[in-house]
């Protein structure tokens, strides 16, 4: 039997949902000095674990929503479209859908940012009032980047990017501390991504094609149509720009964070939030692993593993690596903003990279430093 | 083995924001092909997810049978005022009737200029003609030739929040489409460009310092260096009056340009395309699907997530109670419909009905 994540692909034309750019070398930072104490990750892993089991139907008014995050109540009318999904009985009903929709989408609105690291832009979701945003690992492509965030309203703030679980695309950011004059960030409220059956309706949010001060943030509703272990499958239709966003369920809760697309209009593929709440210490202490399936980042090299130097033993024919004129025995110093030591260090800089990423690479060449300029390529 | 497509480049985005460039990794899996879907349901060694992925993930679709079935008394209502337009023999839009004396309104830019039928809810097919064109939002208004007793639509000037669904219904209340409000009504730029980047020569006169590929420009073969002598036979024009009288031009428009190449006379005709569709890559273009000619310039547009087909547009759009809040005007992309809003339908509506009956006198 294939793998499920063979089966994602099935048919699929996927593309990620950021607009990915290489590095421009110029914005890195240190890593995250400080992290946040213990105390502030377990309440958010309590909160993760906390609302998969509250009751439904708890209101928060839409005027809190800001504060409390953006759980809104829900009718008991609306108890079975919750909980297991499927069409309205009648207009009515149909009409009481819409308003929770109006009310999630409003709910929403604060909590949906725009993410702009160097020149690639992409969406999160603040989920802490000290600023934690969800968003997807391509989004914020590496650990102790700068990401600019902008808030509705066109409000920027800095922020850090954190971890990333590159093999489900879940990325961590934090908004940089005393941006707020000591008030909460507004946030969403955590779901669970445990009880979700294809059939429910979800209400998508985000800033397709970019942030634009004159349209603002966009919202889509939709349904799932697939529920896998490590993808939801909705037709809220998504498109570049939107990776990152939320993924709210009826009672305004945080389920998933828009990952991919394929050709299809209902080919819309999210991360469940499971997946941050099961790696939550290893994001927040900015970790990065893995890879997307499809998405590995290959640069065609193969050399020294032993060596004190990162010496390029071989070119693999027709890979980036020959396309950007990379040589036998070139001594690698620099892959776009990391500093080479050895062969060891220039693969974990490739796999910080996304395929399509264009990077600037230093190689000492007989004495001569050489810039070379690479476009990572992609493996399965 | 999977083939591997990039892409990288830039997009300027409307006045007042950067550029930014972007790249778009994509994956196409060659030798997937659509497995039926009776022929996995029985098989129990399939995973749930894989028959959720193959058959019951298409009927849970927002806009499945069950769900347009609901809505179905909504399209209904209005099934005798919703036609189609047919243009050159080819449907091009739907229409909304807006008098009992048969005048149609329909998105103009889909309109070639050949003879026009309307398709009636009843099946009858009458001859139509233009009565007045609002270029400034698209519209055009037609009047049927023959018969009396058409049924109007009925407008509303309710405004649906974001996140309430609009229903679309096309000709013989068939539901063409259920979506929601993503934005509600704002102006969309006009983006409109036929592709040259001009620059004034010694002489004050506008010469084409580029042509922008995959522009209209570049289809009739204008080239660098070219002297733009007039346009649609207005002369004299130095770079920046060019670009103002472009730059009243809609997509779908075309203007003659006389062009003077090396000392040579040649009158061409060019098409006004959207910039943004000139810009973009294959696979933007694969994941937008098909679109309209025009997709932008409307003083007010709502942006709803309906998936529409670009011969769709033209008819109405109905909240959950059956209001008509709206004419459907564009589909502008993937994740974009674009809907006039009743507001600005009415008042554009309501002059060109008068200086139709004006012109009929």
């Amino acid at each position: 039997m294939v793998s499920p994540w063979r089966g994602v692909s099935l048919g699929l034309l996927a593309i990620c949902l950021g607009f990915l750019q290489s590095a421009s070398a110029q914005d890195t930072v240190p890593p995250p000095a400080q992290l946040q104490g213990s105390s502030v990750q377990s309440t958010i892993r309590e909160g993760f674990r906390a609302t998969a089991k509250a009751p439904v139907g708890e209101s928060n008014s839409i005027s809190a929503a800001n504060a409390k995050g953006t759980a809104v109540g829900l009718p008991s009318e609306l108890t079975r479209l919750y909980e297991k999904g499927g069409t309205p009985r009648s207009l009515e009903e149909l009409r009481l859908l819409e308003a929770q929709h109006q009310r999630i989408a409003s709910a929403a609105e604060a909590c949906t940012v725009s993410v702009k690291i160097g020149p690639a832009e992409g969406c999160g979701v603040i989920i802490t009032d000290t600023g934690f945003i969800l968003t997807a690992a391509h989004v914020a492509m590496r650990p102790g980047k700068v990401a600019i965030v902008t808030l509705p309203g066109g409000r920027r703030v800095t922020a850090t990017t954190h971890g990333m679980n590159r093999n489900v695309d879940a990325g961590l950011i934090k908004i940089n501390a005393n941006q707020n004059e000591g008030r909460p960030w507004p946030h969403a409220s955590l779901g669970s991504s445990d009880h979700l059956v294809s059939g429910m309706w979800c209400v998508a949010t985000g800033h397709p094609g970019g942030y634009s001060d004159r349209r603002g943030f966009v919202t889509r509703v939709g349904r799932i149509l697939s529920v896998r272990k490590d993808a939801l499958v909705t037709d809220c239709a998504l498109i570049g720009g939107d990776s990152g966003g939320p993924l709210f369920d009826l009672a305004g809760k945080l389920i998933a964070i828009h990952s991919r697309i394929g050709n299809d209009v209902a080919d819309n593929l999210h991360v469940p939030v499971v997946h941050y709440d099961l790696s939550w210490d290893r994001l927040v202490s900015s970790q990065a692993w893995g890879y997307l399936p499809g998405f590995k980042p290959v640069l065609g090299v193969s050399g020294n593993q032993t060596s004190n130097v990162a010496e390029i033993v071989s070119v693999t024919t027709g890979s980036p690596a020959a396309d950007a004129g990379f040589l036998e025995h070139d001594i690698v110093e620099e892959f776009g903003d990391v500093m080479i030591t050895d062969f060891e260090s220039l693969k974990r800089a490739v796999a910080d990279t996304m395929p399509g990423e264009r990077a600037v690479v230093w190689v000492n060449r007989g004495g001569q430093r050489v810039k070379l300029f690479v476009e990572i390529g992609r493996a399965d | 083995m999977p083939e591997m497509i990039y892409h990288h480049f830039r997009q300027s985005l409307p006045l007042g924001r950067t550029a930014f460039g972007h790249v778009i990794a994509v994956v196409l899996l060659i030798g997937c092909v659509h497995v039926p879907t009776t022929a996995v349901a029985q098989d129990d060694d399939i995973p749930q997810w894989l028959g959720e992925q193959l058959g019951i993930g298409v009927t849970h679709r927002r806009d499945n049978g069950e769900m347009t079935s609901l809505v179905q008394p909504i399209a209904n209502a209005v099934a005798k005022s919703v036609v189609q337009v047919v243009c050159g023999g080819r449907p091009v839009a739907l229409g909304t009737i807006v008098s009992s004396d048969g005048y149609v309104i329909t998105k103009r830019s889909e309109l070639t200029g050949d003879p026009i039928l309307i398709r009636l809810s009843d099946d009858r097919q009458l001859s139509a003609r233009v009565a007045a064109v609002r270029r400034s939002c698209d519209l055009a208004l037609l009047h049927v030739d023959s018969g009396q007793n058409y049924q109007p639509i009925e407008w509303s000037s309710d405004v649906p929040p974001v996140g309430s669904f609009l229903i679309s219904p096309g000709r013989g209340a068939k539901t063409i489409g259920i979506g929601v409000v993503s934005v509600l009504a704002r102006p969309v730029e006009h983006q409109g460009r036929l592709g040259v980047y001009l620059e004034d020569d010694t002489n004050g006169f506008a010469r084409i310092g580029r042509v922008h590929p995959d522009s209209g420009a570049a289809l009739a073969g204008l080239e660098r260096n070219d002297r733009i002598v007039a346009i649609d036979g207005q002369s004299k024009l130095d770079a920046s009056s060019c670009q103002k009288t472009l730059g009243g031009k809609y997509a779908g428009e075309s203007v003659r340009l006389t062009i003077d190449r090396s000392g040579s006379i040649l009158e061409v005709d060019a098409m006004i395309r959207e910039f943004n569709l000139m810009q973009e890559s294959e696979n933007d273009s694969k994941v937008n699907g098909p679109r309209n000619i025009r997709l932008s310039g409307f003083e007010l547009a709502i942006q709803h997530d309906t998936v529409l087909d670009p011969d769709e547009c033209g008819g109405p759009v109905l909240d959950s109670k059956g209001k008509v809040i709206g004419v459907n005007i564009a589909r502008a992309g993937r994740v974009v419909s674009y809907a006039l809003p009743a507001s600005l339908v009415i008042p554009e509506m309501q002059s060109m009905l008068e200086e139709a009956r004006a012109a009929a006198r």
